[in-house]
């Protein structure tokens, strides 16, 4: 069986039917919308920073861009749901290329320089000046479109979009060009790929899913203010989770956040005293003896892992 | 049928329900709370959850609250989660309380950043959400039955009092170059708004000389206070959070700039708080507003102020949360919960909207009247325009300067 349709059969869609049922297992959905949102900027994230090496800080801007887009469109256009989401995603895109000369910068000068991209456009959608547009410092309230079960369900489709998305990252040969182009792009280039075209492509992907995922956060969540969709505690979250898990694999970032988050809401919910001390000693010691995250266990013996 | 038997029969039947009642009567009535014990919202979170747990507590030491379908005083449990001032783990706290404990009584955190994911959660589940602080505008409509706020006036409501000080006696003391900063939050940017709309309808000759926003984690104002003195004002407004009024206090007394008339939120909201940050001569001639931590009213149901402060430093001295108008805002939601709990004939949540809702313009607290409109938006609470005076042991009191009949002193200016 060929590696791409194993990755679907035994990784993308068990995760995609689990997340369907669970509902009907478990009432706070609202968790479980988390759990989802979480799963897919994980990938998101992994498309930039596990394929190309650009840690994007400021990845909750496109996220955030994708919340206000969905918004703008049902309070200000007046459009129904779909067709909001389809301009929350643009949203992301649009704001992906406009923050693509910042892939000339790399290492922490990228990471550094997104962060600062994303508190202008949260600076922006917050300023008083523009309440008639985006409702400035006052929130947003999109209650007539309120529709969690729906969103939700529209939320896992998101979901299973981004995670073949990646598995096929996974197994192409775009996708083994952009790890190329991680590991030495001066080499990848001189082998014939095109490095600025790679990278484009794989930064706007991954703002597409972020935006997306903005979009369905502001559809399912409805009453937010600018703090909640650019809180920075949403790129924070993902970018720890792609790396506990292991960045550049399909299983990585989902065993970073059905562990992380997992714990997060276990212990953060049941003994909230001591959860910074457990969630910080667990990610110093993956940066001191699992730096490549969980799937290295795997790896370093030579076992291929999704 | 004999007239003995036709009596027993009666009887039984009055009594039948009741008896059923105090069978079907839960052990515990489940108050679900989010709070924030640490991150951007702490300080006004904490001192609510302090204070509503303080008349938790009490209600328990006497048997319970009184739950009027069930005729008898019932325990009360708290379950309260901390949201480390995370919208997104709010919303999902919020969920947990209603899917997984079945809370009984919902309660909001504090503010409006992390009231509102939980407004359209409780609206989903139909469970009316006690609301202490949260002002936003957007969470009050006439279609969502599902909430009600406690403790804190609606933000336009705010700066009344100090729009009408400015715009009568302000005018006439020659208060007529008006600067405002504030932080682009949904609380004091409505505010600010709301200032600007009353001085504007009064027709005053105020001129507003600078008019900037913030945002709401500003630290240093130290640039800003040079522009507003360049803009040579008369009378400046600085509206910030707690964090943004010590911020800007310090900065105005490290750089030595006075003005005739300085406003600033907070010193009369959080008053412990403000003073062991900055100490009472920066404070001292700076006007605020006077919330019921500086109003003895005369309340119809719990503590007065000064027993309130007593007990609740007794039970929380030291541990780090300052007495203030949020630890009054949490002992008046829990009053307001009581009273909601006496008087409702079921614990369906409509039937508890109603009879919180009947308590509107009856019930008096140390936070003042209790007064709602039909979306469930506060408007029975005051806030007069006060004035710190400061003596030379440290010890600051806020003196009501507007309106007039609520007046102990009049304004001093620098």
């Amino acid at each position: 069986m060929r590696r791409g349709l194993r990755d679907v059969l035994f990784v993308v869609l068990p995760v995609v039917i689990i997340a369907a049922v669970a509902p009907l297992l478990y009432a706070n959905e609202l968790l479980l919308f988390s759990f989802v949102m979480y799963l897919t900027l994980a990938q998101g994230l992994n498309a930039i920073y596990g394929f190309t090496g650009y840690l994007p800080f400021g990845y909750v801007g496109v996220f955030g861009a994708g919340a206000y887009g969905f918004a703008i469109s049902v309070m200000i256009l007046g459009l129904p749901p779909f067709a909001a989401l389809a301009i929350g995603a643009a949203a992301g895109v649009m704001l992906g290329l406009l923050l693509t000369p910042l892939l000339r910068l790399s290492g922490a000068y990228f990471a550094i320089a997104n962060l600062a991209a994303a508190q202008a456009v949260y600076q922006v959608v917050s300023n008083p000046a523009l309440q008639d547009i985006t409702k400035g410092p006052y929130g947003v309230s999109l209650s007539e479109v309120f529709a969690p079960r729906l969103s939700y369900e529209v939320g896992v489709a998101v979901l299973a979009a981004t995670l073949l998305a990646m598995a096929w990252l996974r197994n192409s040969r775009f996708g083994l060009s952009l790890q190329a182009i991680r590991e030495d792009p001066i080499s990848a280039a001189m082998a014939g790929v095109a490095v600025v075209r790679g990278r484009t492509i794989a930064w706007l992907l991954s703002a597409l899913i972020a935006g997306l995922t903005g979009a369905v956060f502001a559809w399912h969540i409805s009453v937010f203010y600018p703090e909640t969709a650019f809180d920075i505690g949403i790129s924070i979250f993902a970018t720890v989770f792609t790396l506990f898990g292991g960045a550049a694999t399909l299983i990585g970032p989902l065993l970073g956040v059905l562990v992380l988050y997992g714990v997060y809401n276990t212990i953060g919910i049941t003994v909230p005293q001591y959860f910074q001390l457990i969630y910080g000693a667990l990610i110093v010691g993956l940066v001191l003896f699992l730096p490549d995250g969980l799937v290295s266990l795997l790896t370093r013996r030579g076992i291929r892992v999704p | 049928m004999s007239r003995k038997a036709m009596l027993c029969l009666i009887a039984a039947l009055a009594c039948g329900p009741a008896a059923h009642a105090q069978q079907a009567a839960p052990a515990e009535i489940k108050i679900g709370h989010v709070h924030a014990a640490s991150g951007a919202y702490a300080s006004i979170s904490m001192p609510v959850y302090d204070g509503l747990k303080l008349w938790i507590d009490q209600q328990n030491a006497g048997g319970g609250a009184m739950v009027k379908p069930f005729g008898k005083k019932i325990p009360l449990k708290l379950i309260s989660y901390d949201d480390q001032s995370n919208p997104g783990t709010a919303a999902t706290l919020i969920n947990q309380l209603i899917t997984q404990d079945k809370v009984d009584i919902l309660v909001a955190d504090s503010g409006s950043v992390l009231t509102a994911v939980a407004v359209p959660i409780a609206r989903e589940h139909k469970m009316l959400l006690f609301n202490p602080t949260g002002t936003g505008a957007p969470f009050f409509t006439k279609d969502n039955p599902y909430i009600a706020l406690l403790a804190d006036p609606a933000s336009t409501i705010w700066p009344k009092y100090l729009a009408g000080f400015l715009t009568t006696d302000g005018v006439k003391d020659g208060l007529k170059r008006l600067a405002i900063l504030y932080a682009t939050n949904d609380f004091t940017t409505t505010q600010a708004n709301a200032l600007r709309g009353f001085v504007k309808q009064s027709g005053a000759a105020i001129d507003i000389v600078y008019d900037q926003g913030v945002p709401t984690n500003t630290s240093n104002y130290g640039v800003l206070i040079n522009n507003i003195a360049a803009a040579k004002p008369d009378a400046v407004v600085e509206l910030g959070y707690v964090g943004n009024d010590i911020a800007f206090l310090r900065n105005l007394q490290d750089a030595g700039q006075k003005f005739k008339f300085l406003f600033a939120l907070y010193p009369g909201v959080e008053t412990d708080e403000v003073l062991k940050n900055v100490g009472a001569q920066a404070m001292d001639h700076v006007f605020t507003y006077v919330t019921s931590q500086a109003i003895e009213y005369k309340p119809n149901v719990g503590m007065t102020l000064d027993q309130f402060r007593e007990a609740f430093e007794k039970s929380y001295k030291g541990q780090g949360v300052e007495f203030g108008f949020n630890a009054i805002a949490g002992y008046h939601s829990g009053l307001m919960i009581g009273q909601a709990l006496a008087d409702t004939d079921s614990l369906q949540q409509l039937d508890l909207r109603r009879a919180l809702f009947a308590q509107s313009g009856k019930v008096t607290t140390l936070d003042g009247t209790f007064e709602l409109d039909d979306t469930g938006a506060q408007i029975g609470e005051i806030t007069p325009l006060g004035q710190i005076i400061a003596d030379p042991k440290g010890a600051v009191r806020n003196v009501v300067v507007f309106p007039h009949e609520l007046a102990a002193g009049k304004p001093l200016y620098e």
